[in-house]
């Protein structure tokens, strides 16, 4: 339906708005849709992975954390022979026993300086070089012809250079009277950019309505997971999505701080397994930060900024409860220029690997989303 | 027949550095530059604010005070817990007055400029008072002097040292360092990345560390045992040792050691380039033109970093005038440019900071030492539209006006035959300053 016609239709009754959402106007895709569902969280402001995926057995660990360590190896639950998951990340760790959990040690993504900003937006990017106008998940919704939901304010990186992507936040304010949106839609008839925008953002608003989800306004992270999956599992719902969190830039007080940052993370995701339902059996979540932290606590019982850091993947499509990754060793020697986790794995070629088994992306079509990144060959996705 | 104009230098002058003009305001054109200057002078903050030694006095009191309270099961009392976040919201009170109520606001946009530019994040109940008492006590009055002396100011201040941690950084071979108390470098490598040569202004992880070294040792008094509060130089955790910052050796010995390397990073001509490309960037486009910089660079270099310099050179420069609109306004510059021009009766200071955060730019609260960022990427997305719709509309109809009067003194002849019509015809008056103040002219600068 035209813009025009819409426009004078919505003059008699705007609420029998016929017009789909945004996804569901796309062209129909080639191959079925096949319900695959990828999610990828950003946690901004780098992660410690030492502090989350514990070497449990490496000896130099007690040793590099004199304060922080101790506490966190008698607690943490066990995962492998070598490894124990910190003990707020009580839903992953259920879902290790399940099989559905699969932490990577030891990744990095490529980025060797330790500024955040930079070190997301390359994350973001996923090119190998920074670039703020094409992100890695817009290329795979435009490569795997599927449509992709950001929940945020406005398009972060990784979603921008795709047509197929939308945004979603929630909002406090009373709703917009409809004929203000008539109104406006042909305001910005001559200004594209504003008028993009709109008709995404008026779509968006008319899918939560029809699904009836309510938003209290509160946006924390769980109400964001939960308001994730709702989107996600309606009927042509978008099929890969892009969540964030931040708060994990701790230079002080590091134990408390993950305490209450694993927990939220961990309750976050619980949320978006409980309202994707039986969508969680085809469903991979991948969650990355942009570099590690320094393996030596400082002095005011936190960590500074390092390289290497881990990678959690889980998900009912996940092959888990196992721990990935090879480890480089704690010992003053086999550090990153002698204070980060040196990576040992690359997180694009992570990408790639699950973007092939997941949802089938040919080698040419991964050298357009992740170019240079070659897929590993290790089975990530059940049945992959 | 209506006339068409975009070149009306008020209006470009008015909304381009400044929060937009106020109803009833009808400024020159011919006039427009030598307002712009005249606007330039240091913000004045309202006398009867509390200082900051003082609250930083009563926040220690009152942690005190709840610690002990605690051990006998008991709460800290209701006006005293609140008492962080009203000292804030009396900063934005008096804030928000001067943005929407001042004749003049180029120099609100500077400072808020600096502000971001030198974020901080309002954490916990002391960063609450400490974060605007920044913008008062260090950068309001070095606002119009050297980049070098607002540089000094903000990082001695107790809001940014105990923002990035420094307070408690001791040099690892100090007296304190040697009884287990340690350094961390948040402080220096944001000051090397952010605040002074950029990301890529050629430091590396050693250079980071020499100047987290030659800042230990920078902390802020402790208000109740030392009976004062702000910056205070603690030798006994100031690393021993002469320092190499870019090549070049530190041989002073304690505060004043961190001192020269401050004033060397603030003179290089990596921060010369990194700020006049932000200032450029912030006023007038979200790529600005190499020209501009250019200049604003030559008037930095022959001043020797006067700020002031530098923000006469970019009213001067005839790339500023361009009479395209090359900028998004921020929510920030959204919401008061939009009161200025309704001039609300009163102003609900705590309804309007909520406002600014639904549009996703709280006061304070940037969340990281990066701020807010600045391009049109950053604030134009479906969502933040809608929410901006919402908040419009809201205002629109809390403060009803004459729109086309309104429309006359925002964009005068630039509106659009569009724009125009849809104002002239929308089927309220409360509709028609919605759409106003949704303009495709009104939402650009």
């Amino acid at each position: 339906m035209d813009r025009r016609r819409f426009i004078k239709l919505s003059g008699a009754s705007l609420m029998l708005w016929p017009t789909a959402p945004v996804w569901s106007q796309m062209p129909s895709p080639n191959q079925p849709n096949t319900g695959k569902k990828l999610i990828w969280v950003l946690l901004r402001g780098a992660l410690d992975s030492l502090h989350t995926i514990v070497p449990s057995t490496d000896s130099s660990y007690r040793q590099h954390r004199p304060k922080i360590a101790n506490d966190l190896l008698t607690s943490a639950l066990p995962l492998s022979a070598d490894f124990a998951l910190h003990p707020a990340l009580q839903n992953l760790y259920s879902w290790y026993q399940a099989k559905q959990f699969l932490p990577i040690v030891a990744v990095g993504s490529g980025y060797d300086a330790r500024s955040h900003f930079d070190g997301q937006d390359f994350l973001e990017a996923g090119l190998g070089h920074i670039d703020h106008d094409s992100g890695w998940l817009a290329r795979a919704v435009n490569s795997h012809q599927s449509q992709g939901l950001a929940v945020s304010q406005t398009t972060p990186i990784a979603f921008r250079s795709s047509e197929q992507a939308t945004t979603w936040y929630p909002s406090r304010f009373r709703q917009t009277k409809q004929d203000t949106y008539a109104a406006l839609l042909d305001l910005y008839q001559e200004s594209p950019s504003l008028l993009a925008q709109l008709e995404e953002g008026l779509a968006t608003q008319q899918l939560l309505r029809d699904s009836g989800t309510a938003s209290s306004g509160k946006a924390n992270f769980k109400e964001l997971t939960e308001a994730c999956g709702t989107l996600m599992s309606a009927e042509n719902g978008p099929d890969c999505a892009m969540l964030e969190l931040g708060g994990w830039d701790t230079h002080n007080n590091q134990a408390n701080r993950l305490n209450r940052q694993l927990t939220e993370l961990d309750q976050g995701l619980a949320a978006l397994k409980a309202s994707l339902g039986s969508q969680w059996q085809q469903t991979v979540v991948m969650v990355s930060t942009e570099f590690g932290r320094t393996v030596r606590e400082n002095g005011t019982a936190g960590t500074d900024h390092g390289t290497g850091s881990c990678m959690l993947l889980a998900g009912g499509a996940i092959n888990g409860g196992r721990v990935l990754g090879t480890w480089p060793g704690l010992k003053a020697e086999q550090l990153y220029q002698g204070r980060d986790l040196k990576p040992t794995s690359m997180t694009f070629r992570w990408w790639a690997t699950l973007l092939a088994q997941h949802w089938g992306l040919s080698e040419k079509q991964l050298a357009a989303v992740l170019p240079g990144s070659q897929k590993y060959a290790i089975e990530l996705v059940r049945g992959g | 027949m209506r006339t068409y104009d975009q070149t009306n230098m008020a209006i470009i002058a008015a909304n381009r550095f400044g929060y937009g003009l106020r109803a009833g305001d009808d400024l020159a054109p011919e006039q427009a530059k030598i307002w712009l200057k005249q606007g330039l002078m240091a913000p004045m903050f309202d006398k009867q604010l509390p200082s900051t030694t003082n609250m930083m006095a009563t926040i220690a009191k009152n942690r005190m005070e709840k610690r002990r309270l605690k051990d006998d099961a008991q709460q800290l009392d209701s006006d005293k817990k609140r008492y962080p976040r009203q000292q804030h919201l009396a900063f934005l009170e008096h804030q928000f007055n001067s943005l929407i109520h001042a004749e003049h606001t180029i120099q609100w946009r500077l400072l808020a400029f600096f502000a971001n530019h030198f974020s901080v994040t309002a954490q916990n109940d002391l960063m609450w008072v400490l974060a605007p008492a920044l913008e008062r006590d260090a950068i309001a009055p070095n606002l119009l002097g050297t980049f070098e002396a607002l540089l000094l100011a903000v990082i001695k201040h107790p809001a940014m040292l105990i923002y990035l941690n420094n307070e408690r950084s001791f040099g690892p071979n100090s007296k304190l360092g040697r009884r287990g108390k340690g350094m961390n470098e948040n402080l220096a490598r944001e000051i090397l990345e952010l605040h002074t040569l950029g990301v890529d202004g050629g430091y590396s992880q050693t250079d980071v560390i020499e100047l987290a070294k030659a800042i230990t040792g920078w902390s802020v008094a402790n208000p109740v045992k030392e009976n004062s509060a702000g910056f205070r130089f603690r030798d006994k955790g100031h690393e021993p040792g002469q320092r190499q910052l870019l090549g070049a050796t530190y041989r002073q010995t304690g505060q004043s050691q961190g001192e020269a390397m401050l004033t060397t990073l603030a003179r290089h001509p990596a921060t010369r380039h990194h700020l006049c490309v932000k200032l450029a960037r912030h006023f007038i486009a979200d790529e600005p033109s190499e020209i501009l910089v250019r200049e604003m660079e030559e008037a930095w270099l022959q001043s020797g970093g006067a700020i002031k310099q530098v923000m006469l050179a970019l009213i001067d420069s005839a790339e500023s005038w361009k009479p395209a609109r090359q900028k998004f306004k921020t929510p920030h510059e959204f919401v008061f440019s939009s009161l200025r021009l309704l001039q609300p009766p009163t102003i609900a200071t705590k309804r309007l900071a909520s406002a600014l955060k639904q549009l996703g730019q709280q006061p304070h609260k940037a969340g990281s030492p990066a701020g807010y960022p600045d391009t049109e990427a950053d604030w134009l997305g479906a969502k933040a539209l809608m929410t901006r719709i919402d908040w419009a509309t809201l205002a629109a109809g809390r403060y009803r006006r004459n729109a086309d009067e309104l429309m006359q003194t925002a964009l005068a002849d630039s509106a659009s035959e569009r724009t125009y019509n849809k104002v002239i015809r929308a089927e309220s008056r409360a509709q028609a300053t919605t759409l106003l103040l949704l303009s495709p002219e009104f939402q650009r600068r």
